[in-house]
């Protein structure tokens, strides 16, 4: 290919990605879907969605009433959990439960005191409604450190130990400290996974949308007669959507993400600008490759969903790839969300630059370069 | 309403579904992909935690204390390293979860009878593990300390050491979980997908199956005819309807089948419930199909208001209670969330219609909202 050629090549490539963006603007139902998912949506994700315990409401059923257990069950109180009062029989707690008002229930049995008093271990009961098992677990987790808490300082109290004499027994202190996002804040797991998975959904199906809707018009194939190549045809859908696509997350990045959540951006907003491109280009292909095997949109919309799911939970945002089964651990090295979630997190959390994430890259390159291939073929095939 | 013109449509929608054979093949495939996927992968169950050791005393002390990290079925070790440097490139490129530093004189403290302590960095991108992560390990910790406090004890105040146990943790918190004895997320789960994937796919199939028509022009001939609206909508929407119906059939002897979950309930109950929700999502669609013009927006706007809520905001991942203000409102607003508690009181808590009659009036007051809704601007005389 000569200079001239190469001219003429690229003004195919502008013209057609100008039509792209024109037809795009002239659909503003779509607009505003698109600006609702960049803006509002991942808002809401980011905002409303907290996986910790807060207030979880609880009764206790004591049995005992002594200082004791008024003690214990005093100790469970907010943030975790919200102490609701006394319960009278085991009946209500139950019915409680079942309906939901109660998420636990702390049950104290008769003669806590005394037997503590007598230096005998005493049991207490905690009954959890687990059909969330999030919330069971966070829950469980806090009561018995809550309870181990209680113990010591009884004891402590009983035999006249004070903290500095607590210093002074064999024991090891816990120092945890938790990187990246100290203070636990949810909203910024939560808002940068749910713009990933908005960018996603639209490099998926804003492409193939586009190229399907051409077959089932039929002006495809006045473009097939044309001069245009296949990949002429195909690439400016791919860069007209991936334009909006880069706008959309810049929108939400310097709009909601940052002023909103104060994520601190710890690495190169340009490398995660680079990399988002990459995964646009790359999911595109999946979606080019749907838009030849479907015949009408309604046919590329549920391909696109069904292959949509797994791509968003293969992610490994929600279960980690250590966590999963070996045949989805299998699946995510063939997802690019995958790798595209890693560096995602990595750049921006974690403040990684290239020579941490480059494998990840390595391997969304190649994907990228099968995938868009194999949909530019099966295109060719079709049509060439 | 002329029940012959309503079977003309039905049957007319019914043939051109079938003549689809993707389209067909997919209406099944799709929620059953869909569920299964999202069944196995979503995983809350926090295991195989990957974690690296720094140890710095290198006794026998430490190694004992570390096995107990090794052995531990939470967690995953990956292997020791010489020094504090190596263990950030690992937090930070994800090969593991949490480093552990053991300091120097581990062990000349702890057996001269002081304290120390252990450090441990936590990669807190997402939160939800950090935080289950930390309660293992200060588990963990607290269990040691346990013992070796209770070893000290009986050695220097010459008591037994079942007393000198009680002394240390007099108190046991005896954790009983209802409906999920051994917090399985997957039964939480699968039970509660029922309603994720019918809130996606009947939308789906209805928007598209109506938009098609309005897109490609067909509609004109509906215009033109003699058929009432209230009977075209209805007999359009019945194919979509029988289809989704046999999808919870399925769909419900996976999750009893393919996962295990049990169902409590009352079957003839959750079943009349299902097809109220299916009336209701397929009313969803109805509207989507009145708010847009072509396909692609269709599609993307049922994605918003169906997928996004349900995962979201219905209470699967996070439960209503701990949302913010502005998403437990949204949650209110949305089907699923209502529909969920009918699922997991069904499968899990062996309710009934007595308890869960608020719910299904709910749901009731949806489907007729959005049928009358869908109805009334469903004009036989388009204004362009």
């Amino acid at each position: 290919m000569n200079f001239a050629e190469l001219v003429v090549w690229c003004d195919r490539v502008l013209a057609m990605t100008v039509k792209e963006l024109k037809q795009l603007l002239r659909d503003p139902a779509l607009l505003l879907i698109i600006a609702y998912f960049f803006t509002a949506d991942v808002y809401l994700a980011g905002s409303g969605i907290n996986l910790s315990l807060r207030n979880a409401p609880i009764k206790v059923l004591d049995h005992d009433h002594s200082a004791a257990s008024r003690e214990l069950m005093y100790r469970f109180r907010a943030p975790y959990f919200d102490l609701q009062g006394e319960l009278t029989n085991p009946r209500l707690a139950i019915n409680a439960l079942n309906a939901g008002s109660l998420l636990a229930v702390l049950d104290i049995p008769d003669g806590f005191q005394r037997q503590l008093l007598q230096g005998q271990p005493v049991a207490v009961q905690f009954q959890i409604d687990s059909t969330n098992t999030v919330l069971g677990t966070l829950a469980t987790a806090y009561a018995l450190e809550i309870t181990a808490g209680f113990g010591q300082d009884f004891i402590a109290q009983q035999r006249g130990l004070g903290t500095a004499q607590q210093a002074n027994l064999p024991i090891i202190a816990n120092r945890p400290r938790v990187l990246y996002n100290p203070n636990r804040i949810d909203g910024w797991f939560m808002s940068i996974s749910e713009l990933l998975t908005v960018i996603t959904i639209l490099s998926l199906m804003l492409p193939a949308a586009a190229a399907v809707r051409e077959k089932e018009r039929g002006t495809i194939e006045q473009l097939a007669v044309s001069p245009l190549s296949p990949l002429q045809i195909l690439l400016p859908k791919v860069i007209a959507m991936g334009m909006v696509i880069l706008l959309g997350v810049g929108i939400c990045l310097g709009l909601i993400i940052v002023p909103i959540f104060h994520l601190p951006i710890n690495g190169s907003v340009g490398l995660f600008f680079a990399v988002t491109a990459l995964y646009v280009f790359a999911t595109s292909g999946i979606g080019l490759f749907i838009a030849t095997v479907s015949r009408n949109l309604a046919q590329m919309a549920m391909l696109g969903i069904l292959l949509l799911m797994p791509i968003l939970l293969l992610s490994g945002a929600w279960t980690p790839p250590e966590a999963m089964p070996q045949l989805m651990r299998i699946g995510m090295k063939v997802s690019p969300l995958y790798y595209y979630n890693d560096m995602g997190y990595a750049i921006l959390l974690k403040g990684a630059g290239l020579s941490v994430i480059w494998d990840s890259l390595l391997g969304l390159l190649l994907l990228g370069i099968g995938f868009f291939n194999f949909g530019v073929w099966r295109f060719r095939r079709q049509f060439g | 309403m002329n029940f012959s013109r309503v079977w003309a449509v039905t049957y007319k929608e019914w043939r051109e579904i079938f003549r689809d054979r993707l389209f067909f093949a997919m209406s099944f495939v799709l929620p059953v992909g869909i569920f299964l996927v999202l069944g196995f992968g979503i995983s809350f169950d926090v295991e195989k935690i990957s974690f690296a050791v720094l140890d710095q005393d290198q006794s026998a002390l430490s190694r004992d204390f570390l096995h107990r990290f090794i052995d531990s079925r939470y967690f995953d070790y990956k292997g020791h390293v010489n020094s504090d440097r190596e263990l950030m490139p690992l937090l930070a490129h994800s090969d593991i979860r949490f480093a552990l530093i053991i300091p120097p004189r581990f062990l000349e403290q702890l057996t001269s009878g002081q304290a120390t302590s252990v450090q441990s960095l936590i990669d807190g991108v997402f939160p939800y593990r950090a935080e289950v992560a930390k309660a293992y390990l200060t588990a963990i910790i607290a269990d040691f300390n346990a013992q070796s406090l209770a070893a000290y004890w009986a050695t220097t105040r010459a008591m037994p050491k079942p007393q000198a146990l009680a002394l240390v943790s007099p108190v046991r918190l005896v954790p009983r979980y209802l409906y999920n004895q051994a917090l399985r997320s997957q039964w939480s789960m699968s039970s509660g997908l029922m309603m994720l994937v019918l809130m996606v796919t009947p939308p789906f199939l209805t928007a598209l199956g109506v938009v098609r028509e309005k897109e490609n022009g067909s509609i004109y001939n509906i215009y033109a005819s003699t058929i009432s609206r209230s009977e075209f909508i209805l007999g359009k929407l019945l194919p979509y309807l029988l289809i989704s119906g046999i999808n919870i059939l399925v769909l419900w002897l996976l999750v009893m089948t393919v996962f295990g979950t049990p169902f409590k309930g009352d079957p003839l109950f959750y079943g009349l419930a299902s097809v109220v929700y299916i009336i209701c999502t397929a009313g969803v669609g109805l509207v989507v199909s009145l708010l847009v013009r072509t396909q692609v927006a269709a599609l993307m706007l049922t994605i918003v208001i169906s997928f996004v809520p349900a995962i979201l905001y219905s209470g699967l991942l996070v439960p209503v209670e701990s949302m913010g203000a502005i998403t437990h409102t949204e949650a209110h607003l949305f089907p699923t969330m209502y529909y969920l508690r009918i699922a997991w009181g069904s499968f899990l808590k062996g309710l009934g219609a007595t308890e869960l009659a608020f719910d299904v009036l709910a749901l009731v007051v949806y489907a007729v909202l959005l049928w009358s809704v869908g109805f009334l601007n469903f004009h036989k005389r388009p204004s362009t």
